[in-house]
């Protein structure tokens, strides 16, 4: 190689094989200060999935929702009406709006706790939850979390005590748990949910499509709204406590009584 | 670990993916980039070595970004390098004239065919209130790029500005060049193929340059464009969920968006070619520093504004034929500008208001140039340009003019300063970033001329750190976590 190059290439050697390297951690630690990894191993060592396995719309894909664990038999839709209180990660972002026109057509009042980049530990090791569920006394909860969690190493052995801290906290109160709109295949975090609540109480959004946000990651509005709609549908013959939610017009979403926002963990 | 498993991902990696196509500043680019650069390095002097090898590279640069039509782009070239071997050896004008049309008719019509068929398709149907069915038609990535650099080739062949490549192999090398492949610059034919003839060594100096180049465009790019982009999508997919101080902070944060997504990629190509030993000129020269339109579109996307004023606006007659016709070839001009970005309305409302905007600020020349130098008439002047520009950038981003005017009408009848605290202490890394890039244009331009060369001349471990602690920061807003939006208003 050329002189010139020699430098510039050995640069970018040494940094590349240093993040490649890191990235066989879920995170490191320097002097106090927890630094994210790229995940270059994890993606090049994952089981082979092959492309384009999920092609349909949330929009129709009644389907798709097959593989969430159902109960044996349809429990009646309670019509009362309810407090819902909505919690979770920054996913609730396109939820949120869309289940607020559910509860003002259906005569619920709508409680939502955003906490950005949140997970079940975060949630699990603190008493945030029972502290908006004295504050709100919610009739039903809804959570969604698992999203910042999907490639965590270990992850039942590792926050299996947080997702039981978090159902502790709710106690007897009707909940729903909807899983994380997985845009890879994640390491158990579906699993370790779905072993820990009860039967009829997780939706399973993995194998969903969603029309993705430019980060990849957070559905577009419409398609999040679609999500909220597939689990409106999803409810009366598959949920332990099925509530009322007949479906507002298309597309319209709505203001939730109280929206509290949580800035991220550091 | 399955090794069969880690080969298929691999592969799966280096094939074609509509939906992750290569960009400079991702993981896989990098890695084929330590490929690349001591093989480059290797054949470096052997000019046909490096020629092949380098449109090779470019090849799969173009596949993996748009799948098999980097055969149409092989085809496009070769029609071109063609007509324009043909053209020369022609001694009569009409002859000549017909190559260079033959050339032009077929670019465009690939280019209309890929990005404007359905367009011209819809429109037809609201006319005649039709019932066609959209084709179903990919527009191959960086079209619009290589096919202006084709339109300019043949039409410097014509003129007699450059010499016709000897071989089919330095235009594809020219057209197919990847730093500037599939997002510009628009690089011109005269300005590069003397480089690819003469051909001369990259100093150190240029090597490391190219670095500090592509490290700014990775921070521009990875880093504040698309962080901050999180917020304005939330305000521009739901233009009524907002009040209008959060809906003008999405328009001054898009407003931002899209020059450090823009430029910052211009900065990763023109670094990259830096590095190869090839000059791309600059393509963004701090555009939001213009105190009127006209100095805006002289330091904005440079490659595509000189393109259209050689190739279209002078052409058209310039400013050699009147007042009403400058006014009228400068609207036009900006008008074809703005269809060159999309195949949409708005692109064109959005030229067509920058065309109008230009003639006004000719019009309004004689009086604004006798106006005294102080220091509140150019704030006056930036401030005025900076609104508009911004205000127009709403249009162009708005996915129909409904929310663009819904974004505008909050923005004036909703506006509360109440919402400034909240959001300052809500979105304080949106703030942040936002601070820095428009600070960062408030820096005299030594300044920054001053911190790249310092960088050049920094020690080797110095240089190492830099780039690390880039890509550390790229990693902390986009790895697997969900990076967070900001904030949400339902």
């Amino acid at each position: 190689m050329r002189n010139g190059y020699t430098g510039l290439w050995t640069l970018l050697a040494i940094s590349f094989i240093t993040i490649v390297a890191v990235s066989a951690f879920d995170s490191i630690n320097v002097m106090g200060f927890e630094l994210k990894t790229s995940g270059i191993i994890s993606r090049i060592t994952e089981p082979y999935h092959g492309s384009g396995c999920q092609d349909e719309s949330v929009a129709v894909a009644d389907s798709m929702v097959a593989d969430t664990e159902k109960i044996s038999f349809p429990v009646p839709v309670d019509t009362a009406s309810q407090r819902i209180l909505l919690i979770g990660d920054s996913m609730l972002e396109g939820l949120s709006p869309r289940l607020a026109a559910y509860a003002k057509q259906n005569g619920h009042e709508l409680y939502t706790v955003i906490w950005y980049s949140s997970t079940s530990q975060i949630w699990g090791e603190c008493d945030t939850l029972s502290t908006f569920i004295r504050k709100f006394r919610p009739t039903y909860i809804m959570v969604s979390l698992g999203a910042n969690e999907l490639f965590v190493r270990d992850i039942e052995r590792k926050r299996d005590r947080h997702v039981k801290s978090i159902l502790e906290q709710i106690g007897e109160i009707p909940y729903l748990w909807i899983g994380p709109p997985n845009w890879k295949e994640d390491t158990g975090i579906n699993r370790l949910v779905e072993k820990n609540v009860a039967k009829g109480a997780f939706f399973l959004s993995d194998g969903m499509h969603f029309d993705r946000a430019r980060d990849g990651a957070h559905p577009t509005r419409s398609s999040a709204a679609e999500w909220l709609d597939s689990i409106a549908r999803w409810m009366p013959d598959n949920c332990n406590h099925p509530i009322r939610l007949l479906r507002p017009d298309n597309g319209v979403t709505s203001r939730a009584k109280r929206i509290i926002v949580l800035q991220p963990k550091k | 670990m399955d090794w069969n498993d880690i080969g298929r991902n691999i592969f799966e990696l280096l094939n074609y993916d509509s939906n992750a196509p290569m960009i400079f500043s991702s993981g896989l680019f990098w890695a084929l980039f330590l490929v690349f650069l001591p093989m480059y390095a290797l054949v470096r002097n052997r000019r046909w070595q490096m020629v092949l090898f380098v449109v090779v590279f470019s090849l799969y640069f173009y596949y993996k970004s748009s799948g098999w039509f980097f055969l149409l782009l092989v085809g496009t070239s070769l029609i071109d390098w063609a007509l324009s071997r043909v053209m020369i050896r022609l001694t009569s004008r009409r002859g000549r004239l017909w190559c260079m049309w033959g050339s032009i008719v077929v670019s465009l019509s690939v280019l209309g065919y890929f990005k404007y068929a359905n367009f011209f398709l819809w429109n037809w149907n609201q006319m005649v209130e039709g019932n066609f069915q959209p084709l179903d038609i990919i527009l191959p990535v960086g079209i619009s790029f290589y096919t202006f650099q084709s339109i300019s080739y043949i039409v410097d062949v014509y003129r007699g500005d450059v010499r016709p490549t000897e071989s089919w192999l330095d235009y594809l090398f020219f057209l197919s060049f990847f730093p500037a492949l599939v997002a510009g610059p628009i690089v011109r034919a005269d300005y590069f193929l003397p480089q690819l003839r003469d051909k001369r060594e990259a100093t150190v100096g240029e090597i490391y340059m190219g670095l500090w180049l592509i490290i700014v465009g990775v921070v521009k790019k990875a880093i504040v464009a698309d962080y901050i982009s999180q917020y304005n999508d939330l305000i521009f997919a739901s233009p009524t969920g907002y009040s209008g101080f959060e809906s003008l902070m999405g328009a001054v944060g898009y407003t931002m968006q899209i020059y450090c997504d823009f430029s910052g990629y211009s900065d990763m190509a023109i670094g990259i070619a830096l590095i190869m030993g090839f000059r791309l000129g600059k393509n963004f020269d701090f555009p939001y520093k213009s105190r009127n339109l006209t100095q805006f579109w002289r330091q904005w996307h440079i490659s595509l504004s000189s393109w259209l004023r050689d190739y279209l606006y002078i052409p058209l007659g310039g400013n050699r034929k009147g007042v009403v016709r400058t006014y009228v070839n400068n609207f036009l001009t900006m008008l074809i500008g703005g269809l060159w970005h999309g195949a949409a309305w708005k692109f064109v409302f959005w030229g067509a208001m920058h065309g109008v905007g230009l003639a006004v600020h000719k019009a309004c020349r004689p009086w604004l140039d006798r106006l005294p130098r102080w220091w509140i008439v150019s704030a006056v002047s930036w401030a005025v340009t900076m609104i508009y520009v911004s205000l127009l950038w709403i249009f162009f981003r708005a996915d129909s003019w409904c929310d663009s005017w819904l974004i505008i009408r909050n923005i004036f009848t909703d506006f509360s300063i109440a919402y400034v605290m909240p959001f300052v202490e809500v979105r304080g890394l949106w703030c942040v970033m936002m601070a820095v890039i428009i600070g960062s244009h408030a820096l005299p331009r030594r300044w920054h001329d001053a911190v790249s060369q310092w960088f050049v001349g920094s020690p080797w471990i110095v240089k190492l750190i830099v780039f690390m602690v880039v890509v550390q920061a790229v990693i902390e807003l986009m790895t697997e976590e969900v990076a967070p939006f900001i904030y949400f208003q339902f």
